[in-house]
């Protein structure tokens, strides 16, 4: 078919579609649906997979690292096994023997204290640790320095701040050599963290306190086990032969019976990035059910109402044949038709998605992704749907005779 | 221009099977004015769908121009369709949402080749029926007469040789019958070959020959002596009342 009639073809079907434009409303409703369907989807997906990546930066994450936690349980859930405290120093120096291991950065996370500077109060994150944390982490500080071996052996009152702390005890004036006290306790600000932002969750890494995990044990916490440690391999280390040692090791150390569980959790990327998948894989079938149901009920929409059009217009379509239209030209009106009618239906079913997948991964606190791929996928979606079920009524169409619809 | 042998057709209707043309031979020379006539269920619809090539016969032979057309595919056919015949229908058959330029200029659609000059050639069809200053009313702004006018328009405007009229003045009074067959009757002055389908003997009598069915067979089929002029009928009517815009 030459172009030149193909496009005359697809002006006389957007005229007509202009005549039954309530009926093409209705056509469009169930691809609205189907379509915000997908896009919700497809944008919670992408939603997880970032989340996934902003767990990995959080946690300072790369391939090269792993962490170990106190307490067992299953990676996820909160409930079941014990969160009672379990590593130790002892267990961290013997970790570092592992061959493969290139850094052991033990820690407690202390629970939000009261931090004040004079009038100034807040209160944050303080993570207690060791000098290697600012190596391990890839990061360094911007002014002043980090906590040094000194501090750790002297159980220095030394404290650093990340940016967004220090601008709040310390708003317009440098924190360096200026007293804060932590649960009363005075420490002294030795530096200031560069600021590594928001985590793709929304999290403030900036919003901290960083002090000598033997000032902590003594002063703060009074408690000598650890809440975990941080894990960095040499370049050829053998990860799952590392984890699997440090695993042993541990068990041993903590003198675990065979049949009895870890009472520690050993957190790689591969076993995060599997937990949130599990959690999410359900979700996503729910809604890939949902979504291949309403775009199969919209594609039946299509065709029904469509099929109702064809015969309230068989007299249109005699007429068209009288002057000259051969069937496929009929038909392939009646396609353009639905395939234009499929495509607004999707356009605005994306934009409903968008606005609704926004709205629940706000509420999942997951980020979004607008994409070009969603684009191209309901693209897609409502072309092909557009196609499938205008087949039949097109093809209804072209072969009605025009003899009885002249009567 | 129009050669038909032996022509045959059946309806089926489920079990039941009714013929409606049984054997019909005619010939219809260019430039003829012939009206077939007869009463309902005579087949005359039946006749002029086949000379329009909208349906087939079960038997006989056809010959459009001299051409066999019994033996062309349904894509030939739509495409003679659109060059050489021209139909006007009972109920006009226009798009109702479309201007009268639109319904013009819709075989134009389907044509081989889309004329550069289309929205010329469709105002020239219109001015020839005297609706030029009709262009962009829609058939629900104007009367039968007018709407009959642009179906007329819309069968001339791909300049075929052959005009088909199924009952023209079936819907019409009779001021507006008077100038479609006034139209048709210039038309074949013209050169056109003109068929009309009608049991309007008044409409009969415009016509230079008439062929009468009865059940599916010709009649008769005899000129007629004395054409009536229905432009000379229509300057003896009462002007007519002027009713509105």
């Amino acid at each position: 078919m030459r172009i030149g009639r193909l496009i005359r073809l697809a002006l006389e079907g957007a005229h007509s579609l202009w005549d039954i434009r309530l009926y093409a409303l209705l056509m469009m409703a169930g691809l609205i649906i189907g379509i915000a369907a997908v896009t919700v989807i497809y944008e919670m997906g992408e939603g997880v997979r970032m989340r996934v990546q902003g767990l990995m930066e959080n946690m300072g994450f790369g391939a090269d690292a792993f962490y170990i936690r106190s307490g067992g349980g299953v990676l996820g859930f909160r409930r079941g096994g014990s969160r009672k405290l379990s590593l130790t120093l002892e267990d961290a120096a013997d970790l570092r023997r592992i061959d493969g291991v290139a850094m052991v950065v033990p820690h407690q996370s202390i629970s939000q204290k009261d931090i004040s500077h004079g009038s100034k109060h807040t209160s944050t994150r303080i993570l207690a640790t060791t000098p290697e944390y600012s190596t391990a982490r890839r990061w360094p500080v911007q002014n002043g320095r980090f906590i040094d071996q000194k501090d750790l052996e002297a159980r220095s009152r030394v404290a650093v701040l990340g940016t967004t702390t220090a601008a709040e005890l310390f708003p317009g004036q440098s924190p360096l050599g200026q007293t804060i006290r932590i649960a009363n306790v005075p420490f002294i600000v030795i530096g200031v963290l560069s600021s590594k932002g928001a985590s793709p969750r929304g999290h403030d890494r900036d919003d901290r306190i960083m002090m000598p995990l033997s000032t902590a044990q003594r002063r703060i916490t009074g408690e000598d086990k650890l809440s975990g440690m941080r894990v960095n391999l040499t370049r050829d280390a053998d990860k799952g032969l590392v984890v699997a040692e440090a695993q042993e090791l541990l068990r041993s150390r903590h003198r675990l019976a065979p049949d009895a569980p870890d009472d520690f959790m050993i957190i790689t990327p591969e076993a995060l990035l599997e937990m949130i998948t599990r959690q999410s894989r359900a979700m996503v079938f729910m809604l890939t059910v949902i979504s291949g149901v309403s775009l199969l009920v919209a594609g039946i929409v299509i065709m029904n109402i469509m099929l109702v059009t064809v015969s309230e217009r068989a007299r249109e379509i005699g007429v068209r044949r009288a002057l000259g239209a051969r069937k496929r030209d009929i038909m392939t009106q009646f396609l353009i038709e639905a395939v234009v009618v499929a495509l607004a239906g999707g356009a605005c079913g994306l934009a409903l998605g968008l606005v609704l997948a926004r709205a629940a991964t706000w509420g999942l606190d997951l980020p979004t992704a607008l994409s070009v791929k969603g684009f191209v996928v309901s693209f897609i979606f409502s072309a092909g749907v557009g196609l499938f079920f205008g087949l039949l009524p097109a093809k209804r169409a072209a072969s009605l005779p025009p003899l009885e619809t002249l009567r | 221009m129009i050669r038909i042998r032996g022509l045959k057709k059946t309806y089926q209707r489920g079990e039941v099977e009714t013929p409606v043309l049984m054997g019909i031979d005619l010939d219809v020379s260019l430039g003829e004015m012939t009206a077939i006539m007869g009463p309902s269920g005579s087949g005359k619809s039946t006749m002029l769908h086949i000379l329009g090539l909208l349906e087939r016969a079960d038997h006989g032979e056809y010959r459009l121009d001299g051409e066999l057309v019994t033996e062309l595919s349904d894509d030939a056919l739509a495409d003679l369709r659109n060059q050489k015949i021209g139909f006007v229908f009972q109920a006009f058959h226009l798009l109702p949402r479309a201007t009268a330029l639109k319904n013009v200029q819709l075989p134009f659609t389907y044509a081989a080749d889309y004329p550069a000059d289309a929205d010329e050639r469709a105002r020239q069809a219109l001015a020839a029926v005297g609706l030029e200053h009709r262009l962009h009313h829609r058939p629900g702004e104007m009367s039968g007469g007018e709407c009959q006018r642009v179906a007329i328009a819309r069968a001339l405007v791909t300049g075929p040789e052959l005009i088909l009229a199924d009952e023209p003045t079936g819907n019409l009074d009779r001021r507006s019958s008077l100038e479609v067959m006034a139209i048709l009757q210039r038309l074949n002055r013209e050169g056109k070959t003109v068929v009309v389908i009608t049991h309007d003997q008044a409409v009969g009598g415009m016509c230079r020959r008439r062929v009468n069915l009865i059940y599916g067979r010709i009649d008769s089929d005899q000129p007629v002596e004395e054409p009536v002029d229905a432009a000379g009928m229509l300057a003896q009517l009462p002007a007519p009342e002027e009713t509105g815009p």
